[in-house]
């Protein structure tokens, strides 16, 4: 039972959520609001995933955010400038890998620890957008061969839900069945040992932090192509979120751990939580002060489970 | 016949300290070695240098008679030597299977080419077969390594040096911070480790412990080795004498 508690509780807390707002919040409960809702967290739930894939080799990534938005800022530029689409998202995805290699070699050769690291490429990132777009929006009637990435639909399932589900499960199984996987594992278990069992270790991190930056280029190609637009610091909303997403992840599944489904539940529910207190008429700020109060619950929890700080930091 | 690992003039500087000031060792085939010394005589040091971790300063180290250099600890696996550190060899949270299998997993093609995916089962089959092989019954390969006892967590560790097919291994203070019945089973895993002809390289800060199992012993002092002698008619308490004042009077 404690075992079930420990594994499930925060999510079973999150089920109880959904069950309060279809009760209590007006039109929560409509097909077309619970699927915006499923929509919206995909965004969310690939920024996330990078996240975890970080964070498994136990780095923080915080450039998430303003790596998307620059990311986003030059898909739009491109387009925008006519530019055939597949060239767009190719630079949307190489800026967001770039950006993530450059993280990696901060890390591992120049040994900037990632807070600092991942934070000054945050601030890199979101000067390049603002350079890039000189403060302006690229808004558009863009090529639907573009704006399809996120619009349409295969045999009736919206292409964001396909996208997180194709995300989800690449990350799934590298993390859960491939050598490089279990390498990352092991170097964020326990970094020395890893180490001196022969593995690479830096290397695995850098693979952490390349994929978290891929996976805000992929959530950067997404969001420009739904909204049409690209602005810098669109994607700033999603920092949060994502770190939110994240610890409220780790709190269940595999406890204490960066884990994918975890993080894929709790993103969820995230977005449940903050579609429920609009419908319910809460003010905007009032997400940031739920969102503050789960990321320190979140590592209390986790912390309280393992018996010492999840994170390392 | 060759040794099979010879260190010459080993010197290793961290900064202005000098942590071995030239320390020559042989280590030969099939023989438990016992490594003695105070804190600060550079036993550690010694170790990390042949097991990859750090590298000299200077002098020379020849694996069956070649010279070598180990970059890193995957160099010094490949080469057949394997090192288990008292605290840093494990994972806690990770499974016993994850943890014997740390580095060179067991894969099957699948897919595409590049990627490596895990053969979990195969390693947990194997991995109990290197427990039963060492005598330890532990049955559920995907327990977590924290759960386990002292002892069981040092089989762990030598089923990855079997894994590893090391040639030899080291062992930092096996027995530290282990009750007297764990330190028992240690000390037959040890024994077994010998029997199937395998190189031991222990050490210890326990007297007894060496006693028991070293063919002979070497004690360092102040980064030089002061004594290299078989540890024949030794007991615990000369021993540690020796240890203390580094003059062999028997």
């Amino acid at each position: 039972m404690r075992a079930v508690f420990e594994t499930w509780g925060t999510a079973l807390a999150g089920l109880a959520v959904v069950l309060f707002f279809v009760v209590a919040a007006p039109n929560f409960a409509s097909p077309t609001n619970l699927l915006n809702i499923v929509k919206e967290t995909s965004f969310l739930a690939i920024l996330a995933l990078g996240f975890t894939l970080a964070l498994i080799t136990a780095e923080l990534d915080l450039s998430i955010a303003d790596v998307a938005s620059l990311a986003a800022v030059v898909t739009g530029f491109l387009i925008h400038g006519g530019h055939p689409p597949a060239l767009a998202v190719a630079a949307g995805l190489g800026v967001g890998l770039l950006c993530g290699l450059v993280n990696g070699v901060s890390v591992t050769r120049l040994r900037v620890p990632a807070l600092i690291a991942t934070l000054g490429m945050a601030a890199m990132a979101r000067g390049l957008g603002f350079m890039l777009t000189e403060g302006v929006s690229f808004v558009g009637r863009w090529p639907t061969g573009f704006t399809g990435l996120a619009r349409a639909s295969v045999w009736g399932i919206p292409a964001l839900v396909l996208w997180m589900a194709g995300a989800a499960a690449i990350a799934l199984v590298l993390v859960k069945a491939t050598r490089t996987g279990a390498r990352m594992t092991a170097t964020g278990e326990a970094e020395e040992a890893a180490r001196l069992s022969g593995i690479a270790t830096a290397r695995m991190k850098r693979i952490g932090l390349a994929l978290s930056g891929l996976a805000a280029g992929l959530t950067a190609v997404l969001l420009t192509a739904s909204l049409s637009s690209a602005a810098p610091n669109m994607a700033g909303d999603y920092f949060l979120y994502a770190i939110a997403a994240v610890l409220l992840g780790m709190t269940m599944v595999e406890p204490g751990r960066a884990n994918i489904p975890g993080t894929l539940i709790a993103a969820l529910t995230l977005k449940v939580l903050g579609n429920g207190l609009v419908l319910m008429g809460a003010a905007y700020y009032v997400q940031d002060i739920v969102l503050g109060f789960i990321i320190i619950a979140s590592v209390a929890v986790s912390a309280s489970v393992m018996r010492k700080a999840p994170l390392r930091l | 016949m060759t040794p099979i690992l010879s260190l010459a003039g080993i010197t290793k500087r961290y900064g202005g300290v000098e942590a071995l000031k030239g320390v020559d060792l042989d280590v030969h085939q099939g023989e438990i070695l016992a490594v003695c010394g105070d804190n600060g005589a550079g036993k550690s040091t010694l170790i990390r240098i042949v097991s990859g971790a750090h590298e000299a300063s200077g002098g020379e180290m020849r694996l069956h008679g070649a010279p070598v250099v180990f970059r890193s600890p995957h160099d010094a696996l490949t080469r057949g030597i394997a090192t288990i550190y008292q605290d840093l060899a494990l994972a806690p949270r990770l499974s016993i299977a994850e943890n014997v299998f740390m580095g060179a997993e067991l894969v099957r093609p699948l897919l595409l080419p590049f990627v490596k995916m895990l053969d979990r089962k195969g390693m947990r089959t194997a991995a109990r077969g290197y427990l039963e092989r060492l005598q330890v019954p532990v049955t559920d390969m995907r327990r977590p390594v924290e759960r386990l006892s002292g002892g069981q967590r040092q089989a762990v560790a030598i089923a990855r040096a079997l894994h590893w097919n090391a040639r030899l291994v080291i062992m930092d203070e096996p027995t530290a911070a282990l009750g007297v019945k764990e330190t028992g089973l240690v000390l037959d895993l040890i024994r077994r480790l010998k029997a199937e002809g395998r190189t031991v390289v222990l050490i210890s800060h326990n007297m007894a412990d060496v006693v028991a199992l070293a063919d002979r012993v070497a004690i360092l002092k102040g980064g030089r080795k002061v004594i290299d002698r078989p540890l024949k008619g030794l007991d615990a308490d000369t021993l540690a004498h020796m240890v203390m004042t580094g003059v062999d009077r028997t």
